[in-house]
């Protein structure tokens, strides 16, 4: 990582370059551009770069207005196994 | 079974909580942080009369108002999914799965971040915790600190910090990349602030500086802005400076600041140093949509709003029966709004569950909205109005579209 790259995606460690370079090297959607380099693919699940994301692909995709470009699951908030499983407290 | 579940214990949701239980219906509100209250806790600013608009006494305030009228509030505690079965909603919490058959998001907003080398640094911090921090839990985040972003929120918070006894070294611009352009636009940043410039008389005013104004009226002109920077609250505020790289080693130590162009771009070996110990990233707000977006709510991308909002109607409910929104999740703007938004979604909650007589009292809340929007002292988005509009249009295409079948 040269000085003037940074982290974008800190649970997967994907940098600013790496994303620039992938979205301009494919033309990527935000869709694209996470499943190529799992930038908001990790434990947090995109809470913090999830927009940075969208917006490195906001120019080379057609504005969809009426869908979220990047999927939500559930769980939207880390939890146990024994949570998830259907297990008591 | 609950009559109504709503998740965000803010100014909308617990504004809900006390009218649909005050209608008799029985209502749990369910939030994850340990106190009531939301993003309404850390707010503390001069209104234009004067007065001063304290968030933990409103919080607490709601929050006893909430009480009375009977609904539950069950803090420390995170919804990861909501799910429709049959006629029920489905509430998963960490510790228990609810049921409800009218379910009200008032989940708020988040913060966008805008990254720059050097961000992930312990002591960088988003400007919304480090005003928690000090108004909520009394705790400086540091000595000195230095704000990346020039916004109405970072001014905000900058003076709070000030009045709390910590430095603010300076509010600036990020150095532009493919992440943040608009934040780092000094010309796009300039024609935002124009819009909120009539609210810093009152704070020149406490400091004897009255004949700033129109100094700085004179100054708000990005071409002849001056390269030093205007000082707001004895604040310097730059416009035609960016922060090129956070410095530090094991945590912040100080910000490189350069000298930039009105388009933005670095001018070669204008770079200087500035000591802090904390760095608060200020890229605004977003609403937070996650679970509304789990369910399957419509959505519409309103740049006027934040983001992106599911689509509701004026009574906020949504396309998806028995799901409803208010405060912030239907586009940023301020908890007067949102508690207002909140008696709104009350009513027609207990209106729909079989309460009577009420559609007066919802429409007369449907324009005390609008009567509190028209009277905010300023906006987070200066089209705020047309970005409601957008929303009312939406709701109504998509209405008609169901329609014939």
């Amino acid at each position: 990582m040269n000085q003037q790259d940074f982290l974008v995606c800190r649970c997967e460690e994907v940098t600013y370059n790496e994303l620039m370079e992938t979205a301009s090297r494919n033309g990527c959607t935000a869709r694209e551009l996470k499943l190529r380099t799992r930038a908001g693919m990790g434990y947090c699940g995109g809470r913090t770069c999830r927009p940075l994301v969208q917006q490195i692909t906001k120019k080379l995709e057609q504005a969809p207005h009426t869908r979220v470009t990047l999927k939500y699951q559930p769980p939207v908030r880390p939890i146990s196994f024994g949570v998830l499983g259907g297990g008591e407290e | 079974m609950y009559d109504v579940i709503i998740i965000g214990a803010g100014p909308a949701g617990l504004s809900a909580a006390t009218t649909s239980a005050n209608e008799g219906l029985n209502v749990l509100v369910i939030d994850e942080y340990m106190k009531a209250g939301g993003r309404l806790l850390g707010q503390l600013y001069e209104e234009p009369d004067g007065t001063y608009w304290n968030g933990i006494k409103e919080s607490n305030h709601l929050y006893e108002q909430a009480r009375r009228s009977g609904a539950e509030i069950k803090l420390r505690n995170s919804v990861h999914n909501i799910e429709k079965s049959g006629d029920v909603w489905l509430v998963y919490t960490e510790r228990a799965t609810y049921e409800t058959s009218h379910l009200l998001l008032a989940t708020g907003a988040a913060e966008s971040p805008l990254p720059v080398p050097g961000w992930t640094l312990p002591g960088v911090m988003s400007v919304g915790a480090a005003q928690v921090m000090t108004n909520v839990h009394r705790v400086k985040p540091g000595k000195r600190g230095v704000i990346i972003g020039v916004n109405p929120l970072a001014a905000v918070i900058a003076s709070e910090l000030q009045m709390a006894g910590v430095e603010v070294a300076a509010l600036t611009l990020p150095q532009m990349n493919g992440l943040n352009e608009e934040a780092a636009n000094p010309k796009q940043v300039m024609n935002q602030l124009l819009h909120v410039a009539h609210m810093a008389p009152s704070a020149l005013i406490r400091q004897g500086s009255k004949w700033m104004k129109p100094s700085i009226m004179q100054q708000l002109g990005i071409t002849f802005y001056p390269k030093s920077g205007f000082k707001m609250w004895g604040i310097p505020v730059h416009l035609r400076k960016a922060v090129t790289e956070i410095l530090g080693d094991e945590k912040v130590a100080a910000v490189k600041l350069a000298t930039v162009k009105p388009n933005g771009d670095v001018i070669e070996g204008t770079e200087e140093i500035i000591t802090c110990d904390f760095v608060c990233i200020a890229g605004g707000l977003y609403p937070l949509t996650e679970l509304a977006a789990v369910a399957g709510c419509p959505f519409y991308l309103v740049e006027e709003l934040g983001g992106y909002v599911p689509l509701h109607n004026e009574r906020m409910e949504t396309a998806l029966d028995g799901l409803y929104v208010a405060g912030n999740i239907t586009g940023i703007e301020g908890a007067k709004i949102a508690i207002a938004q909140g008696v709104t979604a009350g009513l027609t909650m207990a209106s729909n569950h079989g309460v009577p007589g009420l559609e007066a009292r919802i429409d007369q809340s449907i324009k005390e909205i609008e009567h509190t929007r028209d009277s905010a002292p300023f906006h987070f988005h200066p089209d705020v109005k047309k970005g409601k509009q957008i929303v009312q249009e939406k709701w109504e295409e998509m209405m008609k579209a169901e329609q014939p079948l």
